[in-house]
């Protein structure tokens, strides 16, 4: 009957290039629109970060992908299955973390893992040792869980992953609750996760551990994505930002605002911070220098801010102060 | 950024095929009932206390029967029996094991919710069907053993510590005796029958006259004489009339005598058992379905106990006319008219042995109409379970 049907369908599926594929994908709470027309796409065999501020839809979006929750409109697909029809074909190469991991207390993490892997296929109880060990708790696998730390139930929720061998892992903050050793682990393991050729979703408002964790981002802001694509080629459309140390700052702002190079400038302890509009030459920093000399002002130090995807977060979403 | 045929080129430690291990299907595995079994196992408290509730306390007040009755046999009398048994299965395993698996059954329909695991089991990609229905056999091999240790602890002292001679009306009698046989004894005990068995009297009747000629003590015969009787008896009556009485008297309290026994027949407590393991199969699904429509454990729990403790009784005893259908409907009093007969009705109002079939104190109901409801309950919460578990968002 329908396993008849399953491999052609799966094989076809699978040539699809996006781990994630979300078109027009709506979820309401009431009024409040909590995923807004995302499109998303996730290409295979890389480490994802999905990144928003506090109550922008990022755990929403996650649980709907999973079908924990109904969308309300759109269509979506994952590693090439859609969503909600194919579920159980895409869910059998998923692994998830959403929220704070929770397991039963009174049973080991070992005991857990069985539960889950009694769920998966039956190679799945056969990986329980190695995704513990992997997470660094096969010592502690045999304690109950209720005994176990915010941490290394973390751990323990990524090792919940790892026993369905996913090519896909869709982890909602992960680094919560990990000590400075246990997120570089984290991070780490993500990084060998995709060395391995699977997709990493990991959703996180720590803009530093997915920058240096994740090859590309999508920004989402009030359920909206506003951007996404590599994080290099993001950063390259971020304003130029240069800081000037130098004599009479006031006069100096005055000299730069007279230009027609169309900085925008601001006075503060450390100087002149300058940001320029995303795209603009360099030549234009050389051209500041020029136009300050030329008006008396000592230049002491003339520096270029390297673009971070937190300064680019603050300017895409709406959480920067921004008029409404 | 790996761009996707970059991807396509590096894929080759993970696995680019979906298990087929038909994980849509609405069947669950053995591995997951067994896991659903070591989950529910592992919780020593909630163990300890079914254990505590279905076997310690019928096996406590047996061994305490048992303890007083070697000490002072004179005083106690033995531990088992027939009437000790119907006491212990209708009034007391009967109720105890329905709560007992109705409270395992709310906390298989609501601890992974309330825990956190039900998030983790859908992301699995399991059939919600498949894991609603996995609790079922796992639930029922913890409630059907325990339920079973119970009862087969309080047949065994019932049969092996039962009394050697029945106590009837107060008076040691041969168990077992046919017609006959329990005139010859009356006969051959006509004082004994005449002041310990009771005895109803119609008007012409010349037993009172007869009865009235024996000293039986402070209390006199047990007789329900009819005005204009016969008045205190004669000066003398002959041994003959005494037998005579004695086996008019012993002929009226045959039927009840003949329903009383030594202990229970093995018919009757294979019965009895398969009639507790429903209702506690019973209890143990309508708890599931319930809590798994609530999403909690313990208002379920309290209403399991409500219905059970007052609800049933309750529509069992009164009738009320426009609610009769309602009351009909009720599993509780479906499973009354069920009651083996040789037990006493639970909240039948203290009918005496006689199950539930045709009881007059129960709101009435045929046997077909009891069955349908108790299949009723059944399918209808485990179907509303099963359909919350698959609509709820994790």
């Amino acid at each position: 009957m329908s396993t008849a049907t399953v491999p052609d369908t799966f094989e076809h599926q699978t040539e699809s290039p996006w781990a994630v594929e979300t078109h027009g994908l709506i979820k309401r709470f009431g009024e409040n629109v909590a995923v807004n027309n995302v499109e998303l796409l996730v290409p295979r065999g890389c480490a994802f970060g999905y990144l928003g501020p506090n109550g922008a839809g990022k755990t929403t979006l996650i649980r709907v992908l999973l079908g924990l929750t109904h969308a309300d409109a759109g269509t979506m697909s994952l590693l090439g299955y859609p969503v909600p029809k194919r579920r159980d074909l895409a869910l059998a190469r998923v692994g998830a973390i959403v929220d704070e991991p929770r397991f039963h207390g009174h049973l080991t993490g070992r005991q857990n893992l069985q539960i889950l892997a009694a769920a998966r296929e039956p190679a799945a109880r056969d990986r329980i040792g190695p995704a513990l060990e992997r997470v660094g708790i096969l010592q502690r696998a045999d304690d109950k869980v209720s005994k176990y730390s915010m941490g290394m139930r973390q751990r323990l929720g990524v090792a919940a992953c790892l026993i369905g061998d996913p090519q896909l892992l869709l982890l909602d903050e992960p680094m919560n609750g990990l000590d400075p050793a246990g997120m570089a682990d984290m991070r780490e393991m993500i990084v060998s996760l995709v060395a391995e050729g699977r997709t990493v979703v990991l959703s996180s408002h720590l803009l530093d551990e997915v920058e240096r964790t994740c090859d590309a981002v999508a920004i989402v802001d009030r359920g909206k994505v506003v951007r996404q694509g590599p994080i290099s080629e993001l950063l390259a459309g971020a304003t130029l930002a240069l800081q000037v140390e130098c004599s009479e700052p006031d006069r100096a702002r005055r000299l730069i605002d007279a230009t027609r190079i169309g900085a925008h400038v601001e006075v503060g302890s450390l100087g002149l911070g300058i940001s320029l509009p995303a795209g603009t030459p360099r030549d234009v920093i050389a051209e500041i220098n020029r136009v300050l000399v030329e008006g008396g002002i000592s230049v002491y130090r003339l520096q270029e801010i390297q673009a971070s995807l937190e300064s680019w977060f603050l300017q895409v979403t709406s959480r920067l102060g921004a008029p409404e | 950024m790996r761009t996707p045929a970059h991807t396509a080129a590096s894929v080759a430690t993970v696995q680019d095929t979906a298990p087929r291990d038909h994980r849509g299907s609405p069947i669950p595995t053995g591995a997951m009932i067994a896991t659903r079994f070591m989950e529910l196992r592992k919780r020593r408290g909630l163990m300890i206390a079914l254990i505590l509730v279905n076997i310690g306390i019928p096996t406590v007040f047996l061994v305490v029967r048992l303890l007083a009755h070697a000490i002072a046999p004179q005083s106690y009398g033995p531990a088992g029996g027939y009437s000790i048994y119907t006491g212990l299965v209708a009034g007391v395993m009967y109720v105890f094991g329905f709560i007992v698996a109705a409270t395992l059954g709310c906390t298989a329909g609501s601890v992974d919710l309330t825990e956190g695991m039900f998030r983790h089991l859908v992301v699995t990609g399991r059939s919600r069907l498949a894991l609603y229905l996995a609790r079922i056999p796992a639930g029922l091999a913890i409630v059907v053993p325990l339920v079973a240790a119970g009862f087969i602890i309080v047949c065994s002292v019932c049969v092996f510590a039962a009394p050697t001679r029945l106590s009837y009306d107060g008076t040691n009698v041969p168990a077992g005796l046919s017609r006959a046989a329990f005139e010859n004894w009356a006969a051959d005990h006509p004082k004994l029958v005449i002041c310990d068995f009771s005895f109803s009297a119609g008007p012409s009747s010349p037993v009172p006259a007869v009865i009235n000629s024996v000293p039986c003590g402070p209390n006199g015969p047990i007789v329900k004489a009819p005005p204009g009787s016969q008045g205190p008896g004669q000066a003398t009556v002959t041994p003959a009339q005494l037998r005579a009485a004695a086996v008019l008297i012993a002929l009226q309290n045959y039927p009840d005598y003949s329903s009383d026994f030594l202990y229970p027949s093995d018919s009757l407590m294979i019965r009895t058992g398969l009639w507790i393991e429903l209702e506690a199969i019973i209890g143990f699904i309508v708890g599931l379905g319930l809590a798994s429509l609530l999403g909690q454990r313990t208002v379920p729990v309290i209403l399991m106990v409500v219905l059970e403790i007052i609800l049933t009784p309750l529509f069992s005893r009164a009738r009320i006319a426009h609610l009769l259908n309602l009351q009909r409907s009720i599993v509780g009093v479906a499973m009354a008219h069920l009651t083996p007969g040789g037990l006493p009705v639970f909240g039948g109002g203290g009918g005496g042995p006689g199950g539930g079939q045709g009881n007059p104190l129960l709101v009435p109901e045929s046997i077909t109409w009891a069955v349908l409801v108790i299949i009723a309950w059944l399918v209808g919460w485990t179907v509303l379970g099963a359909w919350r578990m698959i609509t709820r968002d994790a």
